[in-house]
């Protein structure tokens, strides 16, 4: 830390008597210094690549196309990119996968400043958001398929994700899938409690009394120190899971028209209360604290959790462990599950040709879902749902059941703002640490202030 | 001194190429810390005073909208309680654990290196590194602590002792145990860092004060307390000064553990993840900027009023020393 002011003193002075000579040439080279540095640090913000167009206009192109498939689900898209490449030899696609935990930072970045993907994909929960600030391409005009080949099926498409994919009237994305929430479940546990059909086949339950008697038989103390070591059921994703119970009865984030908060309601209560009754009065489910549910499940150590499609893949992994997939039970009067899309999305701003080639990769993903959906995912097209190929897939099928009901979150502009307040009031009930009521209160006093909010 | 006095003297003859020939070699450094530092720190000022959606094309001014509706949200609250709680846990705690380690290794002959190394070497891990690897250690069902504990209450318990059997401990999963952890992994983490100062501070002392207090017959706890603690008070002083700036500004160990979430029941909730969560989870730049503002504000309040208390040891040396003589 200490400078030695002699040493210094005299360089300085050294220095000086050089330097006098040239004082302009020094403060060109001074300007120049700041210029060069300015140019550096702005470079790097204005560089889009891959969005300016070749000189050649029907020359190949490439395209880039971003998503979050870090799983073996990336594999799955790296497989059909290739397919895309092999069918379509003009076009490049140049796959970036970014983990979902940083995903939409740097989408949002790249539509925010430049540099944006042409194509990418959007969770539909999310697309209102983005289409609210003008940031996505309608793609209206590119259903009728000028030049693009056919015109896109549009009655092939279930009608829950479809519509998903529009705001104010307009789509902004097509979707590629729906990955609704279901029930895993272990057959070798549920054959060992003797929940079974007349063939002596595990007997999945359908609804809130099945359930709850299957979680009791399933529920035992096998070493004997007077705590259950195997569970009927546990939450894993308890968004999920509760969003799943507050469909069913009716109840959910925000009402229907997005405008107040739905939490505080008697029917997700109601909904809340069955689901802290499994741990609290039935003890057919370890208290959310401290355990991972999801590898107890893959252990053998759970009956039933309720998971997304896209958790498949890793019980796949696990070798020898019997597991099998059903629909979620109806544990309220309305059927209902939670799910979401991927949404395939084009930016706006993109020149012509390069949205005709992006339209071309997306349909080209559409048209063959059904190798997405072999990777762990149910397609939207009906022909591929009802194809005997699918069917034949043993899980996927199954949640595939649930298509027509399934409920995504909130899908307005401020959405995904309302999670915030969401998750942690529903954490509050199930770790005992408040009354439903009062979390709900809690909830729903952040929610309305977060949609008054100008 | 001398030379500075020289340099004073035939000011007129080279006061402004000195100027010029200091700005270049600060040129440099200040080009970087205008560009990447000042400018963003007023250019994020600016912003707070805006409604600023990260992907609007038009951002209006909305004055201190943002800082009014923070002060009135209360989750902010929330997150400054449980900011300035780990404060509390850390900084005391952390110093003490400090200032034990480097009184037992300066005694140390041999093996000093080894280890003042050993004990420094956490402070050179990322905190990222650092919280995956406490993450795994405080793992309620498989975590090294939990098992270790289990092994120690079994064993005690087939001694014949009675206690009750083995409840794992919630570590990070219930709220009331999120900051103690949070507070221990950190103290872990940096302890090396004050220890190192508290190795000069004890170094500087001079060996001729603990030789006159041997022969006057004073034993090793008496001398510490007449001797080290008062004489250490300068760098306690400045240890704890910057373990509270770096405590609130808590940030790698809530985000790698619970973001985008905020831990059980917003337990792990900081004023830095808060700020990080509204401007990069929500977009809400402006709301965000204005939370940094408002921790700047607070921090600087507690900078100010630590320095009126650095300042003063060099009075109570100095009363101390009339004192003496009286």
């Amino acid at each position: 830390m200490k400078v030695d002011h002699r040493v210094f003193g005299s360089i300085i002075k050294r220095r000086i008597r050089v330097k006098r000579r040239a004082p302009r040439f020094r403060a060109r080279m001074l300007l120049g210094l700041v210029g060069a540095l300015v140019g550096l640090s702005g470079c790097g913000m204005t560089g889009s690549p891959g969005s300016t167009d070749q000189a050649d206009a029907n020359g190949p192109i490439t395209l880039d196309f971003w998503n979050g498939f870090t799983g073996p689900d990336g594999k799955t898209m790296e497989a059909m990119v290739k397919q895309f490449h092999a069918a379509n030899p003009d076009i490049t696609i140049r796959m970036q996968i970014i983990p979902w935990g940083t995903y939409y930072d740097k989408v949002t970045l790249a539509l925010a400043y430049g540099g944006a993907p042409d194509v990418f994909i959007l969770h539909a929960a999310r697309l209102s958001e983005y289409a609210s600030f003008n940031v996505l391409r309608p793609i209206d005009d590119l259903r009728e398929a000028k030049g693009t080949g056919a015109p896109l099926p549009v009655a092939d498409f279930a009608r829950v994700p479809w519509k998903a994919t529009f705001y104010k009237g307009k789509q902004y994305g097509l979707p590629l899938d729906v990955h609704p929430l279901g029930l895993y479940y272990n057959r070798a546990l549920f054959k060992a409690a003797g929940i079974t059909d007349a063939n002596g086949n595990a007997k999945p339950p359908t609804n809130w009394d099945e359930f709850l008697a299957a979680a009791k038989k399933l529920t035992r103390d096998t070493n004997g120190d007077g705590r259950p070591d195997e569970w009927g059921f546990v939450f894993t994703n308890q968004h999920s899971n509760w969003y799943t119970f507050a469909t069913q009865f009716g109840a959910g984030i925000v009402t229907e028209d997005g405008r107040r908060c739905a939490m505080d309601t008697p029917a997700n209560l109601v909904a809340l209360n069955r689901m802290r009754d499994l741990i609290y009065r039935y003890h057919v489910t370890p208290k959310p604290e401290g355990i991972d549910a999801w590898l107890a499940f893959r252990q053998g150590k759970v009956g039933m959790v309720m998971e997304g499609i896209y958790m498949l893949a890793s019980l796949e992994e696990q070798k020898g462990l019997p597991y099998a997939g059903a629909p979620a039970p109806q544990f309220g009067p309305n059927p209902g599950v939670w799910g979401g899309s991927h949404v395939l999305c084009q930016p706006v701003g993109g020149s012509p040709r390069r949205v005709t080639a992006a339209w071309r990769f997306i349909r080209f993903l559409s048209d063959h879902s059904l190798t997405w959906a072999k990777g762990g995912q149910v397609p939207v097209r009906l022909s591929i749902l009802h194809s005997a190929e699918f069917q034949a897939l043993p899980v996927q099928s199954q949640f595939a059941k649930q298509v027509g009901f399934v409920r995504y979150d909130p899908t307005i502009p401020r959405g995904n703002a309302l999670g915030q307040f969401v998750d942690p009031a529903v954490e509050a009930v199930l770790i005992g640490l408040q009354t439903p009521k009062a979390a709900m209160n809690d909830a729903c006093r952040r929610i309305t202030q977060a949609l008054e909010r100008p | 001194m001398t030379a500075s006095a020289k340099a004073i003297s035939r000011r007129g003859e080279f006061r402004r190429g000195e100027g010029v020939i200091g700005l270049l070699f600060a040129l440099p450094h200040l080009v970087f810390f205008t560009l990447f530092l000042l400018a963003p720190t007023f250019y994020g000022f600016w912003i707070s005073l805006h409604r600023w959606p990260i992907l609007a094309k038009a951002h209006p001014f909305v004055g201190a909208a943002n800082y009014a509706a923070a002060l009135s949200d209360d989750i902010f609250w929330i997150a400054l309680r449980n900011t300035a709680y780990f404060v509390l846990l850390v900084v005391p705690a952390g110093n003490l654990v400090s200032l034990l380690l480097a009184l037992a290794i300066s005694g140390v002959r041999r093996f000093f290196t080894f280890y003042k190394v050993a004990f420094y070497l956490p402070v050179i891990i990322s905190i990222a590194v650092v919280a995956v690897l406490w993450r795994w250690l405080y793992n309620t069902e498989i975590g090294l602590l939990n098992l270790y504990l289990a092994a120690a209450v079994n064993g005690l318990r087939s001694l014949g002792l009675p206690l009750p059997p083995f409840e794992p401990v919630p570590w990070l999963s219930n709220p009331a145990f999120t900051m103690p952890s949070i507070a221990l992994m950190s103290i872990w983490w940096g302890a090396g860092g004050n220890m190192v100062l508290y190795l000069a501070g004890i170094n500087n002392i001079p060996d001729d004060y603990y030789e006159a207090a041997t022969l006057d017959g004073a034993n090793g706890w008496q001398r510490f307390w007449a001797i080290t603690w008062p004489l250490l008070r300068p760098t306690t002083l400045f240890c704890l000064v910057f373990s509270v700036l770096g405590a609130f500004q808590i940030f790698g160990q809530t985000y790698v553990l619970f973001a985008p979430g905020s831990g059980p029941a917003r337990s792990g909730l900081t004023l830095a993840l808060y700020m990080y969560l509204q401007g990069f989870n929500q977009y809400e730049m402006g709301y965000g900027a204005a939370i940094a503002y408002l921790m700047f504000a607070i921090v600087l309040a507690f900078t100010l009023l630590q320095f009126r208390l650095l300042a003063r040891p060099a009075d109570d040396a100095a009363s101390s020393r009339k004192r003496r003589t009286a």
